[in-house]
């Protein structure tokens, strides 16, 4: 079937709250007809291919409460309807968050990373969403209001299945936070792609504690290779406490390629994925692991 | 009907128009404005042909909801010369290079060029390459692209 792209077909209500008090409330009016929209990188894409077709839309951008990035003393915030580039810049002069820096600026090009969002790219749930391995490894959450309530949930929890996630009908991302970074810690993210400006094949993002040469703790995160991002739990513990070497790190990444479920699909197969995920695991375990040095 | 009343400018120029909610920014730009020097070409925010510049940022206006648009200050490839019609030199670059072949890319690439050279006045291959990585030129004519760009650093 010819795919139309030239033209935005479903016709829609287009409304712009000016604060999350009203956009909570345009949700709740128009229900599950209605679909919030902040970058429209993904949401437009699939509105253009007929996959979706809201009939009421509410962009969520001039909503300035939904826009900004604070550095607390526990926690790093940033708003759900924060621009890529703008977290390009933050990371840029905050070199801590290494992995959230490489992943946000591997995310798209730089047009996307102009129009789309933080909370977007997690909303849209898509198995090969960059931002979300490197936020998984750093422990984020996020919060999700409703009129009247608002709730944190781990960012793990909050991913259910491809474009399928624990928002509510009447709920809107408000918020991302990170952990922050502690001394002798160290992240990193890396993906696999075809050409540059690409969807990942395959991405990783690790974050280890570490104290002299041994690993207290590590996160280990794969992207595109199951429904969801995938912490691999069993190769965490695996790692956890121990000497590190090179011997370790074989026996971890076998585990990482054991404990992922890829499909083939039109960007890789199967066995590819399995295969590059103990490579992929190494560099990124790495790269992080000498950060964490580094700290020290 | 779902139309509503955008105002914008568009190099420079204030614009009032009447859209559908569903019209994108380029089919306003093209069709109503007349300004085709933004191309449309993938339709899905992949090639990077229907760059503009949105209050100074580049963004494709293929996948951009011309409602999105309120109040910002738009700028085509149609903005970049003089009234009387004198190149920029990084459209001059681009002839001197030979950095056009069939052109269908060169709107989008001259406005991300631009767009780089007006952050970063002395960007390395490597910057340069990072930057237009999202504009695809089918003709492959990368190296004289790079080149062009890269003779217009100070």
């Amino acid at each position: 079937m010819a795919v139309n792209t030239r033209i935005l077909k479903p016709e829609f209500e287009y409304f712009v709250p000016k604060s999350l008090q009203e956009a909570l409330q345009l949700i709740v009016q128009y229900g599950p007809e209605a679909k919030v929209i902040a970058g429209g990188t993904d949401l437009l894409v699939q509105m253009k291919q007929e996959v979706i077709s809201p009939k009421y839309l509410i962009n969520i951008m001039k909503i300035p409460e939904m826009q900004f990035i604070k550095k607390e003393k526990d926690w790093l915030r940033i708003g759900a309807a924060t621009k890529w580039n703008e977290i390009v810049d933050f990371c840029a002069k905050n070199d801590k968050y290494t992995a959230l820096y490489e992943a946000s600026h591997s995310l798209g090009k730089i047009q996307v990373r102009n129009m789309g969002t933080i909370g977007g790219n997690l909303c849209t749930a898509s198995p090969a969403a960059d931002s979300a391995p490197a936020i998984l490894a750093l422990n984020g959450r996020v919060k999700l209001a409703c009129l009247g309530r608002e709730r944190t949930l781990d960012l793990e929890d909050f991913f259910k299945g491809v474009n399928v996630t624990a928002l509510a009908p009447n709920e809107i991302m408000t918020e991302i936070q990170i952990p922050s970074i502690q001394k002798g810690t160290g992240s990193a993210f890396l993906k696999i792609t075809r050409v540059g400006a690409d969807i990942s094949k395959i991405s990783c993002a690790v974050a280890v504690e570490r104290q002299g040469e041994i690993c207290t703790s590590c996160q280990i995160v794969l992207g595109a290779v199951a429904p969801v991002p995938l912490k691999l739990k069993d190769a965490n513990k695996t790692i956890g406490g121990k000497h590190v070497d090179s011997s370790l790190l074989d026996e971890v990444g076998r585990k990482v390629s054991e404990g992922i479920k890829p499909i083939t699909d039109i960007r890789s197969t199967a066995d590819y994925r399995r295969q590059v995920a103990a490579v992929l695991f190494k560099d990124v375990f790495w790269m992080a692991w000498k950060r964490a040095g580094e700290g020290e | 009907m779902n139309k509503k009343v955008v105002n914008f400018t568009v190099n420079g120029e204030p614009h009032e128009v009447l859209v559908e909610t569903n019209t994108l920014l380029l089919h306003v730009l093209r069709d109503e404005l007349g300004l085709t020097g933004t191309k449309y070409s993938c339709g899905t925010g992949q090639c990077g042909s229907c760059t503009v510049l949105v209050n100074g940022e580049p963004i494709l206006s293929c996948i951009f909801l011309a409602v999105a648009a309120e109040g910002a200050d738009i700028v085509t490839i149609e903005g970049l010369s003089a009234p009387d019609g004198t190149l920029e030199s990084v459209q001059e670059a681009f002839l001197d290079f030979g950095a056009i072949q069939c052109g269908f890319c060169t709107p989008g690439l001259v406005l991300m060029a631009k767009d780089l050279l007006n952050k970063n006045p002395n960007p390395s291959e490597t910057e340069i390459r990072e930057h237009i990585k999202g504009n695809l030129c089918r003709c492959t004519g990368y190296v004289s692209i790079v080149r062009a760009i890269k003779s217009c650093s100070k």
